[in-house]
This record gives structure tokens, C-alpha cells and sequence, in this order.
């Protein structure tokens, strides 16, 4: 439960700082929307489970994305995931992006040319780019909920579906 | 500062920087957005928020 004082009453977390702040979270649901909207969402849920472990985000971690399933990411793979520089269930694509997910959280100074190099041979310079920004998304939205203790909020789905239908989503459009 | 990416062209923006326009095009609005809707929001003054910024800008040695 957040520690955020004065908040009106509302079922989540969520919903509470979205009673005092409706266009800050309206926004920064479409900015999650829109980094699912330009990525693999196979790749996209490796890296936004990865960084909850890494940031210690066991909320985060409990929720899971339908889009992801629906293309092609298994139980065995997420089950796997803190194994996956050596587990033969992750692709090189998947690795090369994992490989820059953890380096970007950890420094992100400290992200090589070998490893954009390898993103970039699978994804293209533009999919690098893509990539990139919404590993910065995903880790910025978690690091806020982290730091505010965010604990009821939405998961990628509701997130997703919430920009579809709200008007500062709509006006970025 | 020299892109780790191979960008579409080698302009540069008005602050000297690689020009990414066209890149991730609906992550670029939804940030452009996002940044609007938080200056208006004016909750905090805006000298600690030019501290906060450079403070981190420094810590991710972002020297632009």
C-alpha cells in the first residue's frame, strides 16, 4: 500500500493517485502503451520480469501480460529467466536483449557497443531504438511504483487497454 | 556523443544531439505527452526541479 498521505479512497493504489492526478496517469499509462505497441511482446515481458527481480519488485512480478502468451512465451521460459545466459530455452535474439536490459538497469553507462551491436543484428537499428526506450519505459514505471509503494496498480493489459480508451492517449495519436 | 545505433540520417537536433525523429514513433509522442502533462502539473517549484534534473543528468553522465 502506498505511503502517499491524504489520498481519497479508491480500490487500488492506482486509483488513488489517479483520484488526485487523472492526466499524470493517464499519460503515463500511454507511454506504457505505446512501448507494447512498438516491441515483441515476447521480448518485452522477458525484460519487464527481469528487471522486477532486479529491482526487487514482487508485484511487478506477479503479474503477467496475455500478450506475451498469446505470442509464443512459454511458463517454462519465465520460470527460467534467472538462468537465461546459459538455459537453452532463450534465443540469441532473447538473450542479446535480456543481456542489454541488465546492464541498462544496473548502469547504464556501462551498456557496450558489443552489446547494442548484438540487439541491433536482430532487431534492426530502429528495433534497437524501439527496444531501448521501452526497457527505460518499463524501468522508470517500476522504479515509480517502487519509490511511491505502489502495490495495486494495473498490469500491462489494463494499462494497455486504459490508453486505448482515455483522451490524453487519444491526443498523442 | 557518438550513437551506439546506425540512425537513418547524421543530423543533429537544436541541442546538438543525434536526431531520432521518426524512431519509436508512439513512444516519442506518449514521452512528449507525458512531459507536458507534468509541467503543467506545477506541484513542484521549479528550482528544485532544475536541481533534480542536473543532478541527474550528472549522475548519468549526460554532459548535454
Amino acid at each position: 500500500m502506498t505511503w502517499l498521505p491524504g489520498l481519497p479512497e479508491a480500490d487500488t493504489d492506482w486509483g488513488q493517485l489517479a483520484a488526485i492526478s487523472p492526466q499524470a496517469v493517464a499519460a503515463l499509462s500511454a507511454v506504457v502503451a505505446a512501448a507494447w505497441e512498438e516491441n515483441d511482446p515476447v521480448l518485452l515481458e522477458l525484460a519487464r520480469l527481469r528487471i522486477a527481480t532486479l529491482l526487487g519488485n514482487t508485484a511487478e512480478l506477479a503479474r503477467h501480460t496475455t500478450k506475451a502468451k498469446a505470442a509464443g512465451l512459454t511458463d517454462a521460459q519465465v520460470a527460467d529467466l534467472a538462468a537465461w545466459p546459459t538455459s537453452p530455452r532463450f534465443t540469441a535474439r532473447e538473450r542479446a536483449c535480456l543481456s542489454l536490459t541488465e546492464q541498462f538497469v544496473i548502469d547504464a553507462n556501462g551498456v557496450t557497443d558489443t552489446q547494442v551491436a548484438d540487439v541491433t543484428e536482430h532487431l534492426g537499428a530502429a528495433g534497437c531504438y524501439a527496444f531501448v526506450e521501452a526497457v527505460s519505459v518499463l524501468e522508470t514505471f517500476q522504479r515509480a511504483c517502487l519509490t511511491l509503494g505502489l502495490e495495486s496498480v494495473p498490469g500491462v493489459d489494463e494499462l494497455v487497454e486504459a490508453a486505448a480508451h482515455d483522451d490524453v492517449t487519444r491526443e498523442v495519436r | 556523443m557518438k550513437p551506439k545505433i546506425r540512425l537513418p540520417s547524421e543530423r543533429v537536433n537544436e541541442w546538438g544531439l543525434a536526431d531520432t525523429e521518426g524512431l519509436a514513433p508512439s513512444i516519442a509522442a506518449a514521452r512528449q505527452q507525458l512531459r507536458r502533462v507534468a509541467y503543467r502539473m506545477r506541484s513542484v517549484d521549479p528550482v528544485t526541479t532544475e536541481l533534480v534534473r542536473i543532478r541527474n543528468a550528472r549522475y548519468q553522465n549526460c554532459f548535454f
